[in-house]
């Protein structure tokens, strides 16, 4: 099946794939367009096929943060579409041409209530992914308090 | 997941080239506080950071950087940075980075320049 390993299915079967992969639409993308901004309504979880995608947070009117860059074939994002309440938590642009797999949240929602194996797989993965996000930004928040309790006592 | 860095240390002419390999995260502070303290072992004055093209640098990243500057600025070390792309010189100039560091467009200018007694940012 000419499906991007994703980690949101991983542990699915071909069969559950299959049924998976009858809701994405391919969408392309081009370089500098905004797939989505922070605080937008999250209606879509995508997976990349093609092409890099940056996603960012804007810190000042002037200073956009990047965030991380999604660029390997089966990388998602847009997952706040999964949870309430339903707001992306970062910006998202294409960096280089490209293809994503879309998932309408209701489609996806659909899927997961009909087959109940297919939901607890993908929620499973998701609270993974996001502990381990969370890991990284609590790391991340270190080294902030590191540099300022640095400055404070220089 | 995040992961940390290769940084092969180079020595031309008075100046300590990180070769920095991999994206920059909050993941790669032990690898820029070893390299930073194999550096000071050599009695590093001057060091020039190479990224490469490709290389994605993060909030986190950012920080790591902010870090050996601080470091660097109180040894009084210069410190160069060369192979960002345009987007990351762009964000490096918002945040202040150029402040305490110069960016080459190149490693051969940069060696040049560094070793030449230059490199420390004009502003």
């Amino acid at each position: 099946m000419d499906f991007p390993t994703c980690y949101l299915l991983q542990g699915l079967s071909e069969e559950k794939l299959k049924r998976f992969a009858a809701i994405t639409h391919e969408t392309v993308m081009s370089k500098e367009q905004w797939i989505y901004h922070e605080n937008d309504r999250a209606e879509r979880v995508f997976i990349l096929k093609t092409g890099i995608v940056e996603l960012v947070t804007l810190v000042d009117s002037y200073l956009e943060l990047p965030v991380s860059i999604i660029r390997s074939p089966g990388d998602c994002f847009g997952t706040s579409s999964l949870i309430e309440p339903h707001l992306y938590s970062l910006s998202a642009r294409c960096q280089e041409d490209g293809t994503v797999l879309a998932v309408d949240r209701y489609d996806l929602r659909k899927l997961m209530d009909e087959d109940r194996e297919i939901g607890c797989v993908i929620m499973t993965n998701l609270a993974e992914h996001l502990l381990s996000r969370l890991k990284e930004t609590r790391q991340e928040l270190k080294l902030h308090f590191k540099n300022l309790l640095k400055f404070m006592h220089s | 997941m995040q992961q940390g860095n290769e940084i092969k240390l180079e020595k031309h002419d008075g100046v300590i080239l990180f070769d920095v390999i991999g994206d920059v995260t909050a993941a790669s502070e032990p690898s820029f506080a070893q390299a930073y303290s194999e550096a000071n072992d050599r009695d590093a004055e001057k060091i020039l950071l190479q990224f490469k093209e490709s290389t994605y640098i993060n909030s986190g990243g950012i920080s790591v950087l902010i870090q050996l500057l601080a470091q660097s600025n109180r040894k009084g070390q210069a410190i160069g940075i060369t192979g960002i792309s345009n987007h990351f010189r762009k964000i490096f100039t918002m945040v202040g980075i150029t402040k305490f560091a110069r960016i080459y467009d190149t490693r051969e200018q940069a060696l040049e320049d560094m070793s030449g007694g230059q490199g420390r940012p004009s502003g």
